[in-house]
């Protein structure tokens, strides 16, 4: 064997080298949390970044024991707003997204660039006088303070209108409507089967949105049994100037908070259509 | 874009549709925005007796927008975010760009880990995402400046004054090259193997062929993955504050959020906050509608 | 955070009612027992406040208030609370009762966000010394019931102190030589830190050199946080930053604390409540480190201020104003209590449990101190009374975080930073409607 290279062998290695390197860099930190989560209080703070702890048992131990049980607690609780609420918002975005695409009706218009402006507004700028709102509603500090303000998503909307553009054909809502069947039936039997994909999209963006969401509950929670993971481990974090033993348990708890949330990205990634984040570019 | 054809007249069904998303959109986003234009223009002042008397809501009219436009601070914050902004967006764009070609690259190997590790950060929380680099920037925890010290070259001041930028554009970057990736990616799924085949027969090469060929087709996804991004970085907010403890390079201004958030918070001016909330929104809307303009693709697909 | 179910809660009122008598014996708070709970049920009462002590009190009070019960929630620490309170507050779904810094008193109350309960805090108001009753008193309306104090010491690693063969610094000059000193013997280690997000802490040390902060006479406020005794403070830190005798940089950061746990930071000038603080940190130094008397400007004084420490105070929105103020006393003034605070690490504000500190371990951190009461005790004694924060603590201390941080980041003198922040302090004032005069 020469030490030259033939040039498609080249090819294959520079490429090969460059997508590998991109791939240590997205993971070494995820590797960090992992191993982190491994140390004792003490270790985190005194031995080499990537050396493996001794703690591990007991920060798990710590972790589901702190505040009876509360991790459990929040994580059910970021299940359920990312769970709940994508699902609704996906419906409710899939309606709007549907109806703006294959109706025209009075207003059409007006809605379409209020949505357009919605997308482009900062969320944080909203999330005061979300507040104030929702408290005049008396329902600062419940599920749906956190809930109800999650379940309207432009972006969303805006994807399900492109989605209904470009895959559900005017010709066969036509060809139902001439056969008699009611707009209500041709949503159920038509409409919606062929937006699934573009569902399974808007349900999975919505899901991370939500579930990395901060903010919002952080201001609308107080009571710690209604926090999601993020605003719970930030509030060990914040503690942890006062209390740092709580360092380690908020490590331990990203760890094992990032791994479903990654099981799952696995899992649906064959079904993402992300192209008709795209698609509507296209004109 | 056609207009949908021939739904029926007058039909209920269209504003059935569409009225959770009108209902929802009006009571939390429109009200907000308007309870937060109100805001803008009211004040609290001083009533009552006592040593420190009460505050009370008045109408203050412009007042706030002119404390906010004329905060040197505001303005600054502007500038690091630029600042940010410049090393950020084009990173992360590029490498995006680049991860995505590559993985359309049959030569390329390892294809299926490459772009599921490189996806991955996507869901970490920006919170998390913040602390874990932000052990890897602190001299002692820092496997970074673990190495260059046993080389003898001394730290590498990650949180200093050089590098604060890059330190926190790099946080931004890790979390958002997988997510821009997969979009410019599925973009270059979709052009037909034909056109690359057959310049590949006239022997251009895989470089000419990727900046010849692929590059313009994807165009409209880097306008869409561009106006994220930009969208993106006049919203930065988690990053900053979570490093911030961590180092005294980042103020409790130095991004126009985290100012707002301090005069909404600790320093309990409501108002003033509402007031620069406006100013940030409409600066957001302003620059996304110039971008769109200038990238002329009837971009966000135009109604008619 | 359970509801005691309602069977349960019956079946326990004929105990509650003895309960009731005792600890309102015992803690002269207000009668618990006269409420009538028959027809209601408890009252049930929301509070906020964070510490490693609070979930015990809170269930040793549930235990012996049948008729009370509360629910306790730890929103994040003075900073979070005081400001999450503010919305609730305007939102008008806050909780009954909260623990707030002292310093953050002022601006809850010019919020108009606490109740007075000078009502109700007539039998425990000499369970506290004057000085501290004053900490939570303004104008005559009482806005809270002391929790813990922070009285500022020395805070040293004794055995890294031993190993150098450094003497304990008695005046702030001396602190300068040691300072130097250390440099020499272990050039990887400072002798303390400077830390720009220390507002309370700086604050603490003007105050012990003579500065008064925010002063009012009838309706008219003076500010003085750049005034001379706080500016000489500012040049003494400055002169020490300049020479790297001591570190600029933020604390309990990562970084700080693996420094402090290879002993490379050997002391923290603070307040009583550092040594809890520093065992979660460097759990393994237990027992190296001590106490001693805070640094003098002149030798022979003793004054020192106090840094942190909180009130447990009751809402306006609260529409059980008596039994939360009923809860705020038994929490600071029942002997149970103060035990359990002592037990977490905490310096108890009313003298009972002041005097409780005596018989008490001291916390591991210093385990090896025996006399670390005694020398608690008398910093506690030295404290000054005058307590000066004013309306707007919240914009000021951001303010001095940022024009320190920018100060101590590009190298431009602390002094300035003070000006530019007292610059702050006023415009804010004056444009919330204060007479501030002068400037």
């Amino acid at each position: 064997m020469k030490a030259q290279l033939l040039p498609h062998q080249r090819a294959k290695i520079l490429p090969t080298v460059v997508l590998l390197v991109g791939a240590l860099y997205c993971l070494v930190p995820v590797a960090w949390v992992i191993v982190a989560s491994t140390k004792s209080g003490a270790e985190l703070f005194s031995t080499f970044t990537f050396a493996p702890g001794t703690g591990l048992l007991d920060n798990l131990r710590d972790l589901f024991a702190y505040g009876d049980g509360q991790f459990v607690r929040w994580a059910a609780n970021s299940a359920l707003y990312a769970g709940a609420g994508s699902a609704a918002s996906t419906l409710i975005s899939t309606l709007a997204g549907y109806g703006m695409a294959k109706y025209e009706f009075r207003g059409r218009g007006v809605l379409f660039y209020a949505i357009l402006a919605g997308v482009l507004v900062p969320g944080m700028t909203l999330a005061i006088p979300q507040y104030l709102i929702m408290s005049e509603l008396n329902l600062v500090g419940g599920y749906w303070s956190v809930l109800l303000p999650s379940l309207i998503s432009p972006f969303g909307i805006y994807l399900a209108r492109v989605y209904a553009l470009s895959s559900v054909p005017d010709a066969t809502l036509e060809a139902a409507r001439i056969d008699g069947a009611s707009e209500y039936r041709i949503l159920g039997s038509i409409g919606l089967p062929m937006m699934v994909p573009g569902m399974v999209t808007i349900f999975m963006l919505h899901f991370v949105g939500t579930w990395n969401n901060f903010l919002l509950p952080y201001i609308m929670l107080s009571d710690q049994s209604k926090f999601p993971i993020t605003v719970g481990l930030y509030t060990l974090l914040s503690q942890g100037s006062s209390e740092p033993a709580l360092y380690g348990i908020a490590i331990v708890g990203a760890a094992v908070s990032v791994v479903p949330l990654i099981a799952l990205l696995l899992f649906l990634q064959r079904f993402w259509r992300l192209d008709l984040l795209s698609g509507g570019l296209k004109g | 874009m056609t207009a949908p054809a021939g739904a029926r007249r007058g039909s209920r069904a269209p504003y059935l549709f569409v009225a959770p998303a009108v209902v929802l959109f009006v009571a939390f986003l429109a009200v907000p925005i308007g309870y937060a234009v109100y805001l803008s223009v009211r004040g609290l002042r001083l009533t009552g007796t006592g040593i420190f008397g009460t505050r009370q809501e008045v109408f203050v009219g412009l007042d706030n927008y002119a404390r906010t436009l004329t905060d040197p601070e505001f303005w600054a914050g502007f500038g690091r975010l630029a600042l940010y902004g410049l090393i950020s967006v084009p990173l992360t764009l590029g490498l995006a760009l680049l991860f995505a070609l590559l993985l359309d690259y049959a030569g390329s190997r390892g294809r299926r880990f490459s772009r599921t590790a490189i996806f991955l950060p996507y869901a970490i929380p920006g919170v998390t995402a913040s602390l874990l680099w932000g052990f890897m920037y602190l001299p002692s925890t820092s496997p970074f400046s673990f190495l260059t010290r046993e080389l003898g070259l001394g730290e590498i001041p990650f949180l200093g004054a050089g590098g604060i930028y890059p330190s926190l554009a790099n946080v931004a970057i890790w979390g958002g090259v997988g997510f821009n990736m997969i979009i410019i990616y599925t973009s270059l799924r979709g052009i037909p193997a034909e056109l690359s085949d057959a310049a590949r027969i006239d022997g251009a090469s895989e470089w000419r062929i990727a900046w010849h060929v692929k590059i313009p087709l994807v165009a409209p996804a880097l306008v869409l993955t561009g106006l994220f991004a930009l969208i993106g970085t006049l919203q930065v907010y988690g990053e900053p504050t979570t490093l911030k403890p961590m180092t005294t390079e980042i103020s409790q201004t130095w991004v126009p959020l985290m100012l707002i958030y301090r005069n909404a918070f600790l320093r309990d001016d409501l108002p003033l906050a509402s007031a620069a909330s406006v100013v940030l929104a409409a600066g957001t809307l302003a620059v996304s509608v110039v971008l769109l303009k200038l990238t002329q693709r009837r971009a966000l697909g135009g109604m008619r | 955070m359970r509801i005691r179910g309602a069977s349960g809660s019956i079946a326990a009122l004929g105990m509650a009612a003895l309960l009731a008598a005792c600890s309102s014996g015992a803690g002269g708070g207000d009668s618990a027992a006269t409420t009538p709970a028959a027809e209601s049920g408890p009252v049930t009462l929301q509070f906020w406040c964070w510490g490693s002590g609070q979930k015990d009190k809170v269930a040793a009070f549930n235990k012996a208030h049948p008729d009370i019960q509360v629910q306790h929630t730890d929103v994040g620490g003075g900073t979070d609370t005081a400001a999450k309170l503010l919305t609730a507050g305007r939102a008008g779904n806050g909780p009954d009762a909260a623990c707030l810094e002292y310093e953050s008193l002022p601006a809850m109350i010019v919020a108009g966000a606490l109740a007075d309960i000078s009502a109700h805090t007539g039998p425990i108001k000499d369970a506290f010394s004057p000085d501290v009753w004053t900490l939570t008193s303004f104008d005559g309306a009482v806005y809270g019931v002391p929790q813990d104090l922070g009285p500022m010491v020395f805070v040293y690693n004794r055995k890294r102190f031993d190993e150098l063969k450094i003497e304990v610094p008695v005046t702030w000059q001396d602190f300068a030589d040691v300072a130097a000193q250390v440099r020499k013997k272990d050039p990887e280690a400072y002798l303390a830190t400077f830390a720009p997000a220390e507002f309370g802490n700086f604050a603490g040390l003007a105050q012990q050199a003579g500065a008064s902060w925010w002063k009012v006479q009838g309706t008219t406020w003076s500010v003085g946080i750049a005034d001379a005794p706080s500016l000489e403070v500012a040049g003494f830190w400055q002169g020490l930053i300049d020479k790297d005798l001591i570190k600029a940089q933020p604390l309990l950061t990562p970084e700080w604390n693996n420094q402090l746990n290879k002993g490379k930071i050997l002391s923290w000038p603070s307040a009583l409540w550092a040594p809890g603080v520093l065992y979660g940190i460097a759990e393994k130094q237990a027992g190296d480190w001590a106490i001693a008397p805070l640094p003098q400007w002149t030798a022979g004084d003793a004054r020192v201020a106090f840094q942190g420490g909180s009130a447990l105070a009751v809402t306006k929105n609260s529409k059980h104003v008596q039994a939360a103020a009923t809860f705020a006393a038994w929490m600071n003034t029942d002997k149970t209590a103060n035990d359990l605070q002592i037990a977490a690490g905490e310096y108890p504000a009313s003298l009972a449990g002041q005097r409780a500190t005596s018989t008490s371990e001291p916390p591991k951190l210093v385990g090896g101190q025996k006399d670390y009461w005694q020398v608690a005790a008398k910093a506690a004694q030295n404290t000054i009374p005058h307590i000066s924060w004013g309306p707007n603590v919240g914009t000021a201390s951001s303010a001095y975080q940022d024009a320190v941080a920018a100060a101590v980041r590009d190298k431009t003198p602390l002094a300035d930073a003070l000006k530019k922040t007292q610059q702050v302090v006023v415009d804010d004032m004056k444009a919330t409607g204060f007479q501030v005069a002068g400037s």
